[in-house]
């Protein structure tokens, strides 16, 4: 029973992990409706900057945290700007090849630019655990668990009480209202874009103390990523926290219970079966993002 | 105040309207019908700078506004409520409204504008934090005219409020219209249902096949028999 | 009577090798061979069996990632499957990987089958993320299974040299093997092209719903050519794994080549029988040679360089290189000699419908339609009669095509049936194609044309319904498009027209499907009044050939002339039926139009 209990807490320590990246994804589809193949890699690119940051001027990962966001911001910001803006009437497909095209270079580039080695940050004070009664949680985790929750709830107020997330909320129900409005539908889509990365941003400087960088270290992350939230509905934030904290639980228990090397079968199995049967989801939100 | 002169526009190759000219002075009800495929929802969209013309002039209070952005010409006063109110389904009644004033032109005293508007729709009152989405037609339709009231409009242009409405609340509809007018907002109405349009404004004008047919004072128009011909091919 | 034709007649075959366009591809193609074999070196060898390799891949990936537009970024499932099927079969059994290339082919189609059936149900971005969770699970499955596959460690081909085992000390051997591949997957690649199914397959890419009303089974289709497609990528897989005579699952069943192989095709040209090839053969060398002059310093550079050209290339060129240029190359190319201009032969005549005139050929009742709580569709009954011109008009809004979708099998009514006459009795159709097979035609009022095909092109996909030669079907859609007045402008891409022809457009293409009944929604919509004009006699003499027409319409002049008998429906409702003129006075009808007061007003 014990077991099980820790199996739990586990999972959904790990599922906010998924989290934070997973609502950075919703917000891009949910505004700028556009499939961001290349997340994971803005997480690949995060984590190089926060070891970069950290190993060269010593510091801290988490004090990375900030400038990490400015730098996803910036680099969803122009992503939009420059490659997605000019495809967003063009066929689909060819949206799904820039975003897969952008992924594939920003992965080789890491491996030009860095090599195939894998690197880590010192930080040991995070991989501590602490006891919770009877059960043991990583330091780390916890501070990841407490960053998901903290970003949902900022999230959750920017769009309700401010003017630019209201202007944001409307652009995702109803561009052409919000146009009529007086909304800058562009404007907002780069900033949403530019929002979506951010999160990755942070995600990335709560991750590196965790799990070492190497290039592929995103499609890790991201494929998760997406079965995340395309179990919460595709466009809704709180869709996709919890649903990242279920897979986190999925992944925990079908670690331990089935195998350890097959727990990643058991959710992409769940992903197929979702998209297939329920692709608005298991809370299907889905209408805008609330 | 609004002069559209030989306007051609139209989607991509194709052309909807032809030459069309049509003028809205300062404090009138001014009123487009015409039966449904005629352009009259494309003009619209023509002079709220969501689709560019393809030759000819729109010019608001002297000002040449054809080729300028949906946000400019918001900017200026010219509002439109469109077609099948267009509201933000998930969001709630209040923030729906106050949208409406977000443009940096018109966010000063939206407070208080909020109130005046409320006080027109007492309906709309009662619903505030419901999601619009889950209102009626007619109280959907309130929530859209309240929306454009908040940005201030000098010329409001209405797209068919009454499309999809019971007879009743047509009527409510057209009421709260003329009171928008005398409270001193120039108005140009868009309907499919002449009757109504035609009592209230000054001034109407017919499409047929993207160019402007017949134009009459309200009354005129009223008891002219030709209207059915447009309408009804008899 | 036209001669069956079929393009594949070994004597057709050998007389296209005098047309330029021909012999020219040949000689391009065969550089291939004749290029590695001038420089004599393994290096070279190495890189023109890669690009040969690749570009069988990126062909097979096009038939389904280009013809059906469905993006699967998890192809090497099958390049895979072939792999281990083969290297497994030689170990365990001793099997010749020339037998073992079948089996891997047969356990990859249904494969195929098993992810496509479900999959196809999603579109775009959805489709490649499921395709990408299908690779991920089968090499995660691969190497938990290492007992059977040799797991992460990998698995060793046996070395058996020769013919037999595909394994050669003169590597030029190989180059012979991959190249033939090569020229396999060109040829089905060109095949399915120049077949119904090509075109069925993009007007299901194109637009499913006017496809459907064509009377084409979507998945079915779909599932064709991933089987196809699926048996080619094994071929191939197997070819390479003897290649490279080591297996693992990373590069097995690698995303970054399932990546690479779609990649290939976009830069070449999505959806043509040639852009795959050239765009391996523009990208590949690049790529190998940065890795061979650089060697591990370079780890990464040929990956970047892809992924950068694939971006630019999306937001300058989308069409690849064929879409852009090839329009150009292929003029030039049609100068050398031997050109031939193809004869267009016309169909003799439309087929007559035969049955009797004033029998019921479309019975519904009581159709109910409710989208929550909306009913939008409130006990409308109507029965219509062998030859008649039956006119639908109403207020905007009022329900007229939620009528025609139930009565076109694109709505399931929430009451009440539609029955069709089949024969002697009635059916009642479930599906779309199903109806649109049962002989019932419509046409969308917002217009659909499959814009990348030609005018006549869309019309085909209508006559081949009835004529599944492509040029028995290009017959019968010429004596369409003669019909509707198009036939001046049979070669021009569909998303070039203006509205006035995208309607007569429609129009053909539904006709073409040789119908018994016709619905046409708006089909006045938008035009000038000659336009006008000239669809009333189109109408007219499609009733002339037997056919029963039934038209949504808010043209009223055009509407009374035509019909022979009006329904009006407000709010859902039928409100009046009758002969166009008494219809049109009936004062419920100009209330439903003006509103109440305006009779008043008026007097009437």
């Amino acid at each position: 029973m014990d077991v099980l209990v820790q199996l739990i807490l586990n999972g959904i320590m790990l599922g906010s992990m998924y989290a934070i990246i997973a609502v950075g994804l919703t917000l891009i589809f949910g505004i700028v409706r556009v499939v961001n193949f290349a997340h994971g890699e803005f997480l690949m690119v995060g984590m190089y900057a926060v070891y970069l940051i950290s190993k060269h001027m010593g510091v801290h990962p988490y004090v990375s945290a900030l400038p990490a966001m400015v730098l996803l911001f910036a680099i969803g910001a122009l992503v939009q700007r420059f490659i997605i803006q000019k495809l967003l009437n063009a066929d689909e497909h060819i949206q799904i090849f820039a975003t897969v095209g952008l992924s594939t270079a920003l992965i080789n580039g890491a491996l030009m630019v860095f090599g195939a080695d894998l690197f880590s940050v010192n930080a040991p004070e995070v991989r501590k655990t602490i006891a919770l009664g009877p059960m043991n949680v990583l330091i780390g985790h916890i501070v990841i668990f407490s960053a998901a929750l903290a970003l949902v709830a900022g999230l959750h107020i920017f769009m309700q009480k401010t003017v630019l997330g209201s202007a944001i909320r409307a652009t995702a129900q109803n561009r052409y209202a919000a146009q009529l409005m007086g909304v800058k539908v562009e404007r907002i889509y780069i900033i949403s874009f530019g929002l979506g990365a951010a999160c990755v941003g942070l995600a990335s400087a709560l991750i590196m103390p965790l799990y070492p960088v190497s290039p592929t270290i995103g499609s890790y992350f991201v494929l998760t990523a997406f079965v995340v939230v395309v179990l919460g509905g595709m466009r809704s934030m709180y869709g996709a926290f919890f649903g990242a904290l279920i897979i986190g639980v999925v992944d925990s228990l079908s670690g331990y219970y089935i195998a350890p090397d097959l727990k990643e079968v058991v959710y992409f199995a769940i992903f197929i079966l979702i998209l297939i049967f329920k692709p608005t989801g298991l809370f299907g939100f889905g209408r805008g993002t609330e | 105040m609004l002069k559209v002169s030989n306007l051609t526009a139209g989607y991509g190759r194709t052309t909807i309207l032809e030459d069309v000219s049509i003028e809205v002075k300062a404090g009138e009800v001014v009123t487009l019908i015409g039966s449904n495929g005629a352009g009259k929802t494309t003009l619209l969209r023509a002079i709220s700078g969501m689709i560019k013309p393809k030759s000819g002039t729109i010019t608001f209070s002297d000002e040449t506004i054809s080729g300028l952005s949906p946000d400019e010409i918001v900017g200026k006063g010219l509002i439109m409520v469109p077609e099948a109110r267009q509201l933000f389904p998930v969001m709630s009644v209040r923030d729906n409204v106050k949208m409406g004033a977000f443009h940096p032109a018109v966010r000063d005293g939206a407070e208080q504008r909020f109130e005046e508007v409320l006080d027109l729709f007492p309906r709309v009152r009662e619903r505030l934090d419901q999601l619009a989405g889950s209102l009626s037609g007619g109280e959907q339709q309130m929530v859209a005219i309240a929306r454009g009231l908040m940005a201030r409009p000098r010329l409001l242009m209405l797209d068919e409020p009454s499309l999809g409405l019971a007879p009743l609340i047509v009527q409510q509809m057209f009421d709260i219209v003329d009171r928008i007018c005398a409270m001193g907002t120039t108005v140009l109405l868009v309907e499919q249902k002449a009757f109504h349009a035609l009592k209230i404004a000054q001034r109407a004008y017919v499409m047929e096949n993207g160019t402007i047919a017949m134009s009459n004072t309200g009354a005129g128009l009223l008891a002219d028999p030709h209207i059915k011909q447009v309408y009804l091919g008899i | 009577m036209s001669p069956h034709r079929s393009p594949f007649n070994p004597l057709t075959l050998l007389l296209r090798l005098t047309e330029p366009r021909v012999y020219v591809s040949f000689l391009a193609l065969s550089l291939l061979l004749v290029i590695p074999l001038l420089l004599d070196s393994p290096f070279a060898i190495h890189i023109f069996v890669t690009i040969c390799v690749f570009g069988a891949l990126s062909t097979a990936w096009n038939i389904v990632g280009g013809y059906a537009g469905q993006l699967s970024l998890g192809h090497t499932i099958f390049y895979g499957v072939g792999g281990y099927s083969a290297a497994l079969l030689i170990q365990h059994f001793g099997l010749s990987p020339w037998l073992g290339m079948w089996a891997g082919a047969i356990l990859s189609v249904g494969i195929a089958v098993g992810i496509g059936y479900p999959a196809f149900r999603l579109r775009g971005p959805f489709f490649s993320l499921a395709t990408i969770a299908f690779l991920e699970v089968i090499r995660l499955l691969v190497i938990h299974f290492h007992g059977f596959t040799g797991g992460s460690a990998g698995l060793i081909v046996p070395l058996k040299i020769g013919w037999a085992w595909m394994i050669f000390q003169d590597k030029f051997n190989y180059l012979i093997i991959a190249f033939g591949l090569l020229v396999l997957s060109l040829f089905v690649s060109w095949a399915v092209r120049a077949t119904r199914l090509g075109y069925y397959l993009i007007a299901v890419r194109e637009r499913e719903d006017a496809a459907s009303a064509a009377g084409i089974s979507t998945t079915r289709v779909k599932l064709i050519a991933v089987m196809i497609s699926a048996a080619l990528t094994s071929f191939v897989g197997t070819f390479h794994a003897m290649y490279l005579t080591f297996l693992e699952p990373g590069t097995m069943f690698s995303l970054s080549a399932a990546i690479e192989i779609a990649m290939f095709a976009l830069i070449g040209g999505l959806g043509t029988v040639a852009g795959p090839l050239l765009g391996t053969v523009f990208v590949v060398p690049i790529a190998e040679a940065a890795r061979g002059w650089l060697g591990a310093s370079a780890n990464g550079l040929h990956g970047l360089v892809y992924g950068t050209v694939l971006v630019l290339i999306t937001l300058t060129l989308p069409g690849g290189l064929v879409g852009t240029f090839g329009r150009k190359v292929a003029a030039l190319i049609d100068r050398l000699p031997g050109a031939r201009k193809p004869e267009d032969r016309e169909a003799p005549a439309l087929r007559q419908i035969t049955g009797t005139p004033g029998e019921t050929v479309l019975e519904a009742k009581n159709l109910v339609m409710k989208f929550g709580g909306l009913t939008a569709t409130d006990n409308v009954s109507i029965s219509l009669k062998r030859g008649e011109i039956l006119g639908i008009i109403g207020p905007n809004g009022a329900g007229k095509t939620t009528v025609f979708n139930q009565i076109s099998g694109f709505l399931i009514p929430t009451a009440g049936t539609v029955s069709v006459r089949d024969g002697a009795g009635m059916v009642q159709p479930a599906t779309p194609d199903d109806f649109a097979r049962r002989g019932v035609g419509r046409t969308f009022q917002i217009v659909q044309p499959f814009g990348k095909l030609s005018v006549i092109e869309n019309i085909m996909i209508g006559a081949f319904m009835h004529h599944h030669n492509v040029d028995d079907a290009r017959e019968s859609a010429l004596r369409v498009a003669h019909l509707v007045g198009l036939h001046t402008l049979k070669d021009v891409e569909a998303r070039n027209l203006p509205i006035g022809d995208l309607k007569r457009l429609e129009v053909a293409r539904t006709l073409a499907t040789e119908p018994a009944i016709l619905l046409l929604d708006e089909v006045m919509a938008g035009q000038n009044q000659a336009d006008t004009r000239k669809m009333v006699e189109i109408i007219r003499a499609i009733r002339g050939t037997g056919v029963t027409v039934v038209a949504i319409e808010h043209n009223m002049q055009a509407i009374m002339s035509l019909s022979d008998r009006i329904i009006v429906i407000d709010s859902g409702k039928v409100i009046a039926e009758g002969e166009p003129e008494t219809v049109v006075r009936d004062r419920r009808v100009i209330e439903a139009y003006l509103g109440e007061d305006f009779v008043h007003a008026q007097g009437l």
